[in-house]
């Protein structure tokens, strides 16, 4: 920062408070105020005071050990800074920032900003924008964003009056992050940024409505009535399941979760979102229910009489079919934070909004005073014994004799050598899939995926952002060959920054969901789905961009020593499996489907036979 | 079913969009949208009519009431509320029709705003089902040239007022 201090500041004021600044320091101070460690963006004429203001700030404020305190992570894409910012953010719990110019820039995270929206992930995108005076003329490199990403964000600020640029971007912050969280959007023209201004160091935009709502949520405390009428509920219960969402994971209500489990005896199934949530390992864990979750999981919500769903919605790669959804339980109750999801697509029988670790808290404390011993005689012993055997039964299975590569296999062999050390990253497609039922997942914020936008690209650049975020730990790209397509150029970026990133490409030669949709619902029509006859030579991609570990993986024999040197190599490291082409996804509840119509697969027995009807594609999603 | 929808939010750019957003986004057609600033000139309040399933729109007010400038938003539909809505309509006068479209309007309590020789602009005010059969009688004897009509506004009937809760 140029600027001096001018005045001794009010105790307890910012030290910077009355500095005058411009615009655009001020947004580097208040990103600096954040906690903000790292900005992931492209820069362009729109944006390039705060450019220079970066650069500034890096040059005289240096860390101890001579590291810029807010470093700049150049993408090859705009898309791939917000997938950044999302990886920095979830495997964080901080809020990731992108900023990027107007225009173009602006537009390539629309995306990403979506994609935030829809898994509620907590960035910030600050977007140059052309002058104020020239707004709305056609000028070069103008977009309405705030138009566009009004109807994609949580929030978006057009900040045209250069006074309450210092309040919007902390407001900004605070949207991001609290209550349910998500991609909160700034568009700042160019003057603003140049606009001779005195930081304030304090002072939030007023958002009444918001706050206040926020707060009633915050404040919420769950009373002995309410308690009561849960716990009698439960005490009828005979097979009760804990149905998590990634809003648990969001929460980080994770030790609440898992503690309230524990002490109750009741097993836990997660969604794709919540995964880590709980300890996929431990007996009373379920690994993931719905689409694609295991046949024990799905079976067990056929078969349980309570639910108690923790931060989730019910979403249709969950309840497909609501009405079917968990068809006998007598009870269900919701836990949520956003009053919008209550009843949207379930009636439930009991909720509570509020912060769910003291919610899980109270319920727990209020069953143990009431005598509640789920260990006791009895109690919950039979559906115990029922989901062991469940687990045994219908175990998640492949082909093991099969000559060519099964991609469940390497997945285990990078699970044998990690065991939940590890953050996991997708692209969007089977190997997603293959990698949420096959890894082990001990800790919440160390699986990176598009849950519901399922946006493929989302691997590579995700992973760079959580390598940022997690110096220390082991972080794995699980990428499908067309998925990593979408944002190759981000490659360079891995290696550009000295990243260890293990980068896997499952390749099927082609779009491997698609196909098995096709083949399940278009009679096998393979229509635009196959790229065996693609050139790309993935290996020399990835030289050219400077990782010098890069191989091919083609034979079954060499998997476990080929996965132990990959993952084991000390830098950017890139493995390509050429697996079966032919592996599906198993189980699946198609679409339109209930859990009791499960197609389970060839390796996985079924409590059903499979139905014989073929689906009508039209209306299935 | 029609359903009246009260909103009240912070008067800021962009805000009235966000709000007519969450139905466009879902093909719902707005039948009538009046907006002004209240008495906290802060604030503005929205009132949209629309119709369709009851059961979607209770999902529309509840995701519009998460906007960050929404403060307060409420279904008058099932509520006893108040609706009026205003009418400008300029019709052809002739000699022969100018004295029986001044009887009219002041025998429907409207208000003559302007007259030339071959116009007259009235003014009518009530529910929309009034101001409906209004303009159809008129019509009926007096060519309508233009109109417009500022769509329905209302309030809780009684004690009842839509504030944010705090
Ligand atoms: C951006 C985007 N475009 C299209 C799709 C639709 N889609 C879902 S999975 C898939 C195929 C993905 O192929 P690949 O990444 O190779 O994964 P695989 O299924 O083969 O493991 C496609 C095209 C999508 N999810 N995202
Ligand atoms: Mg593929």
């Amino acid at each position: 920062m140029n600027a001096q201090l001018e005045a001794t500041p009010e105790p307890g004021a910012h030290p910077l408070a009355g500095t005058p600044m411009t615009g655009a320091d001020i947004v580097v101070q208040v990103l600096a105020d954040e906690g903000v460690g790292v900005v992931f963006g492209y820069s362009g004429g729109a944006i390039l005071p705060v450019y220079d203001a970066v650069f500034r700030f890096n040059h005289e404020h240096p860390n101890a050990d001579g590291s810029e305190p807010l470093p700049l992570i150049v993408p090859a894409n705009e898309q791939g800074a917000g997938f950044m910012a999302q990886g920095y953010a979830r495997a964080s719990g901080k809020v990731g920032v992108a900023l990027v110019t107007s225009g173009p820039g602006a537009t390539n995270t629309v995306t990403p900003v979506r994609d935030a929206m829809a898994d509620s992930i907590p960035i910030v995108v600050i977007c140059g924008q052309v002058p104020t005076a020239a707004i709305g003329t056609d000028a070069f490199q103008e977009a309405p964003i705030s138009n566009i990403m009004a109807s994609c964000a949580k929030h978006v600020f057009l900040v045209t009056d250069a006074a309450q640029l210092e309040a919007t971007l902390r407001t900004a912050f605070e949207i991001a992050r609290t209550g349910r969280p998500g991609p909160v959007v700034i568009d700042i023209p160019k003057d603003v940024q140049n606009a001779p201004l005195v930081f304030a160091g304090e002072g939030q935009l007023a958002i009444p409505g918001y706050r206040a709502r926020l707060r009633a949520i915050e404040d919420a405390e769950l009373d002995e009535a309410a308690c009561a009428r849960f716990v009698d509920a439960l005490a009828q219960a005979k097979r009760p399941l804990l149905y998590v969402g990634g809003g648990v994971v969001a929460a980080e209500a994770t030790a609440a979760l898992r503690t309230f489990a524990q002490a109750l005896g009741i097993p836990v199934t997660t969604t794709l979102m919540g995964l880590g949530a709980a300890d996929t390992t431990e007996a009373l864990s379920l690994h993931m229910l719905g689409m694609h979750g295991t046949a024990f999981a799905n079976y067990a919500v056929e078969d349980c009489d309570f639910v108690i769903a923790v931060g989730a919605r019910f979403d249709d790669r969950v309840a497909g079919v609501p009405s079917q959804f968990a068809a006998g339980a007598r009870f269900i109750a919701h836990l949520d934070v956003d009053p919008a999801e209550i009843h949207k697509v379930k009636r439930v029988d009991w909720h509570h909004l509020g912060d769910l670790s003291r919610a899980l808290d109270a319920l727990r404390r209020h069953a143990a005073a009431r005598g509640f011993d789920p260990s006791g005689v009895g109690t919950w012993s039979d559906w115990h014994a029922h989901l062991a055997d469940l687990k045994h039964t219908y175990a998640m299975a492949y082909d093991r004799a099969n000559p060519r590569i099964q991609p469940y296999a390497v997945i285990e062999a990078i699970n044998r050598l990690t065991r939940g050390e590890v953050i996991v990253s997708t692209g969007v497609g089977q190997h997603q899939m293959w990698a949420a039922q096959y890894f082990d997942f001990t800790q919440p914020r160390r699986w990176l995926t598009s849950g519901s936008m399922g946006t493929m690209g989302f691997g590579l650049p995700a992973a760079i952002g959580a390598q940022f975020a997690r110096r220390d730990l082991l972080v794995v790209d699980i990428d499908g060959d067309a998925s990593i397509r979408m944002n190759l150029g981000e490659l360079e970026t891995v290696t550009t920054y000295g990243l260890p990133v293990k980068v896997v490409v499952l390749n099927n030669c082609g779009d491997g969901m698609v196909r098995q949709w096709q083949k399940l619902f278009f009679k096998g029509r393979f229509s635009a789905t196959d790229k065996s006859l693609h050139k790309k030579d993935f290996i020399k991609a990835a030289q050219a961009d400077g990782f010098e570990y890069a191989v091919r993986l083609d034979r079954p024999e060499d998997v476990d020593r080929v996965v132990a040197e990959f993952i084991a190599f000390p830098g950017p490291a890139f493995l390509e499996v050429m697996i079966d082409p032919d592996a599906g996804v198993y189980p699946m509840v198609g679409p339109g489907m209930t859990y009791g119509q499960m197609i389970t697969g060839d390796h996985i027995p079924s409590r059903a036979p499979a139905p014989a009807k073929e689906a009508g594609p039209s209306e299935m999603f | 079913m029609r359903h009246i929808i009260a909103i009240l939010m912070q008067n800021e750019a962009g805000a009235l969009a966000r709000v007519a957003g969450m139905f466009s986004a879902r093909g719902y057609n707005i039948e009538s949208l009046t907006v002004a600033t209240t008495h906290d000139p802060s604030i503005s309040r929205l009132t949209l009519v629309t119709t369709g399933d009851d059961a979607v729109i209770a999902q529309i007010i509840n995701q519009s009431r998460k906007l960050v400038d929404v403060l307060e938003i409420a279904d008058l539909t099932s509520r006893e509320h108040l609706e009026s809505e205003l009418l400008i309509v300029k019709v052809a006068s002739t000699p022969e029709t100018s004295t029986r479209i001044a009887d009219f309007t002041h025998r429907r309590y409207g208000i003559t705003l302007d007259e030339t020789p071959s116009t007259r602009t009235l003014q009518f005010t009530g529910r929309g089902a009034h101001i409906s059969g209004v303009l159809d009688d008129l019509a009926a004897f007096a060519p309508v040239l233009e109109l417009a009509r500022s769509g329905t506004a209302a309030l809780d009937r009684g004690d009842l007022v839509l504030a944010l809760q705090d």
